[in-house]
């Protein structure tokens, strides 16, 4: 029990005393805001459900109980950008008299006391408690409570499962989207399905203190446990391996030369791009970037599900998700490399450019995209012509505002299972920004001139900020030069070793 | 060429450096000496506008370093990985430099051939990312980049690192001669006593983040000099320690002594049992203040 409460110690100190912890003021006060508003929420919402399923043809919890699923889903979902597993935390007690599988054991022991798993009993507390009482007193809150408890603990050990495979090849996410799928199939596609069924009756076995299903859960957990286990002593191997593999050989070294006439900037620009392209994280990103503005553009242009003011969000939204995932960390995957750069006279300068060039020229990719809908209608040549410019000109001029702020190293090639690679409070609230206010201002300017004349004026504007575009990124390296002491300390300190 | 200025630099409490005057000369060659937290790093850093000084300034050919950036055109720096971009193949690496500097590519290769025996044929192509290097190759490729645009100024943290002993004899060989060829500045910091005496006319040792010694280094004379600082307070090290450890043991035994004394005093039998605990109590002092040291 000493080695558990022990490393129990060393998570808790090693996120206290990251020397990012201190700084990232903004972002914790906004991660304690996040909690309360989640636990008020999930509260109004539980006490919400109870009244709003009361007195129909079934009993509220029954409702609630035929809705599990979704719960556990929603559940995974939001686990993704929090939790880590514990493959890469073993690491540094690899080496003393401790045996691996208990220090494994541990590690699973300590994901399931997270607090993390105590947030759906916010929702179903006080859902219990209105709905429950009356039925079965006290006691059948209690149960109940436990109950679904047990259940996200085995959602934990599913989760975990699915990202350390998911940590190995990316591909194993087709194992949740599978299952998720799946049963989503398996709920809908009959007349009546029999898992709404089986789910009422296991949220009533949690009631009625049901001493099979309590079992059945146990063992469920105990399996998906034995299954993580079992997989992370084999990854823990290749984590190892990983890093000190000195053996891996590129098959063909991409030399982008039709950018040699362009100087320095063009450099940059290739620099840019194998940036993208041979980092894990970054590569991901545009991956799965690219993939979605495809589905939503052909969506858009061949489909009526995003009729009416959806449209336009998810047309706004094509445009702007480069940006918003490649200029909101700004110089923070430079941060691996900044001394580098710092030692060149000019060259951020140089790479503000690049990046402003790349990225503004990126945004053809969604407007060739949207032809299709322009042909079929759905969406109008002038305003897609209209985002196109007026993107690259005042949001990306917000965004580059970023770099002079951004002083949080990302790492490049992090693996899912490792530090997170979460955006700091500024982050957030620029990319944030940088989706409403580009929309409000396109409601707004409908509303005061027309739909005619609107995209014409973010013509303007945009056009006005490209052409000044040289000046306000000088402004930006200038202001970046002042700061660099404060973000060259930043960016050291959270360098991963 | 370059020149400190009431240089200091604080960590907390701790003052990482304190240089109150310093000068180095066009066409110096200058070894830095000096335990672990002396401050050489620290001082590279503060010179390369890395690092804000708390007080002062350092000037390379009269420019103040962190008021204008025109020094860095002559100026080639390795310090450690972070100067690298991992993810580009060495060759790929080599030509981004280049350019920074206005190289063409037949240049940099040209540029690279004197070092064609230091990279062993492993560095040059491999086909490999620079991240997926050993650390002694990602040593050689950080210090040929620092050399290709033949700066005037070259600072190099700790070359010998990493490196395997034929390396770094190349690399001493390598580096007097570009001192000579190119009449540049070169500052190299290193814990090897050996290296730096071979190859620098000129050491500066520093502790506690001051030069306390600037020493001229003629036919390896300031060999002795730093063998006898180093070895000199590890010895003093130690015998302090050893002092400490045999005063608490005396006062120990003493405090035991006078507990004996007051104790058989009152029963005469009881100054046997006094021994026990205290020469227990004695030995647990010794074996703290051993694992402490």
């Amino acid at each position: 029990m000493n080695l558990f409460l022990e490393l129990r110690k060393h998570g808790k100190l090693a996120e206290k005393r990251h020397p990012m912890y201190e700084k990232g003021k903004f972002g914790k006060f906004w991660m304690y805001f996040m909690g309360i508003f989640w636990a008020g929420y999930l509260i109004f919402f539980g006490t919400l459900f109870a009244f709003a399923f009361d007195g129909g043809a079934k009993e509220a919890y029954h409702v609630m109980n035929s809705g599990l699923i979704f719960v556990l889903a929603l559940d995974f979902l939001l686990r993704l950008p929090f939790l880590k597993t514990p493959t890469q935390e073993v690491k540094p007690y690899l080496l003393l008299p401790i045996k691996r599988n208990r220090l494994i054991d541990f590690l699973l022991l300590r994901s399931a006391l997270s607090s993390f798993n105590l947030l759906w009993l916010f929702l179903f507390v006080p859902f219990a408690i209105i709905t429950v009482t009356k039925f079965y007193g006290i006691w059948g809150v209690f149960t109940y409570c436990v109950g679904i408890w047990l259940l996200i603990l085995f959602n934990n050990y599913w989760y975990l499962l699915c990202r350390t495979l998911m940590d190995e090849r990316i591909w194993w996410f087709l194992l949740p989207v599978a299952v998720y799928g799946g049963i989503a199939a398996a709920l809908f596609l009959p007349d009546k399905s029999p898992l709404f069924a089986w789910s009422i009756d296991l949220g009533e076995g949690f009631i009625t203190g049901d001493w099979l299903t309590f079992a059945g859960m146990l063992v469920a957990i105990a399996v998906m446990c034995l299954i993580n286990r079992s997989i992370m002593q084999k990854l823990v191997y290749n984590e190892l391996n990983k890093l000190e593999d000195t053996t891996v050989q590129v098959k063909r070294v991409s030399e982008y030369k039709f950018l040699d006439r362009y100087g320095e900037i063009g450099e940059y620009i290739r620099l840019e791009l194998k940036l993208l392209l041979r980092n894990k994280v970054c590569r991901k990103s545009l991956y799965s970037i690219t993939a979605l503005v495809l589905i939503l553009s052909l969506t858009i242009s061949f489909s009526d599900i995003y009729d009416g003011g959806m449209r336009d969000f998810f047309m706004l939204y094509n445009y702007i998700i480069f940006g918003i995932l490649f200029l909101s960390p700004l110089m923070s995957y430079e941060g691996n490399y900044i001394d580098g750069l710092m030692s060149r006279k000019e060259s951020i300068y140089a790479l503000l450019r690049a990046k402003y060039i790349l990225y503004s020229l990126a945004l053809i990719i969604p407007f060739a995209l949207m032809i299709p809908g322009m042909i079929t209608g759905k969406v109008s040549a002038l305003m897609c012509t209209a985002w196109l410019l007026f993107i690259p000109g005042a949001v990306y001029c917000c965004m580059f505002q970023l770099a002079v702020y951004n002083n949080k190293t990302l790492d490049l090639n992090t693996k899912i299972s490792s530090r997170q690679n979460v955006g700091t409070g500024m982050q957030n609230l620029i990319s944030g920004a940088a989706f409403g206010v580009p929309l409000l201002l396109f409601f707004v300017l409908k509303t005061v001139f027309g739909k005619e004349t609107a995209p014409w004026i973010l013509i303007g504007i945009g056009i006005a900020f490209i052409a000044t575009s040289k000046w306000w990124l000088r402004n930006v390296y200038c202001r970046f030069m002042k700061r660099r002491y404060k973000n060259l300390e930043g960016f050291h300190d959270s360098r991963q070793k | 060429m370059i020149e400190i200025n009431r240089l200091q630099k604080n960590f907390g409490k701790k003052r990482a450096v304190d240089i109150e005057g310093y000068v180095i000369e066009q066409g110096d060659m200058l070894g830095l000496v000096g335990n672990n937290g002396a401050g050489k790093t620290t001082l590279f850093r503060l010179m390369l506008d890395l690092l804000q000084a708390d007080r002062g300034n350092v000037t390379i050919n009269g420019i103040d370093v962190c008021k204008s950036e025109d020094w860095k055109q002559f100026t080639g720096a390795f310090i450690d990985d972070g100067f690298l971009i991992d993810y580009l193949t060495p060759e790929e690496y080599f030509y981004f430099i280049g350019k920074m500097y206005g190289l063409k590519k037949e240049e940099v290769d040209e540029r690279l051939l004197p070092f064609e025996r230091f990279m062993n044929h492993e560095v040059i192509g491999q086909k490999k990312f620079i991240r997926n290097f050993s650390a002694g190759n990602k040593q050689k490729i950080g210090i040929i980049s620092a050399m290709l645009h033949h700066p005037q100024l070259l600072i190099l943290d700790e070359p010998f690192n990493f490196l395997d002993p034929s390396s770094q004899s190349i690399i001493k060989h390598l580096l007097k001669k570009y001192n000579e060829e190119h009449h540049a500045t070169i500052l190299i910091s290193s814990h090897n006593l050996n290296h730096t005496v071979d190859i620098c006319p000129r050491i500066a040792l520093l502790e506690n983040g001051t030069i306390i010694r600037d020493i001229q280094n003629e036919n390896n004379s300031a060999e002795k000099e730093l063998e006898d600082y180093f070895n000199a307070r590890v010895e003093e090290e130690i015998e302090e320690e050893e002092r400490t450890e045999t005063e608490t043991a005396t006062e120990a035994e003493g405090i035991a002594e006078t507990d004996a004394a007051t104790e058989s005093a009152e029963s005469p039998c009881a100054a046997t049992r006094a021994e026990e605990p205290v020469a227990q109590e004695s030995a647990a002092q010794t074996d703290k203040n051993g694992k402490e040291a």
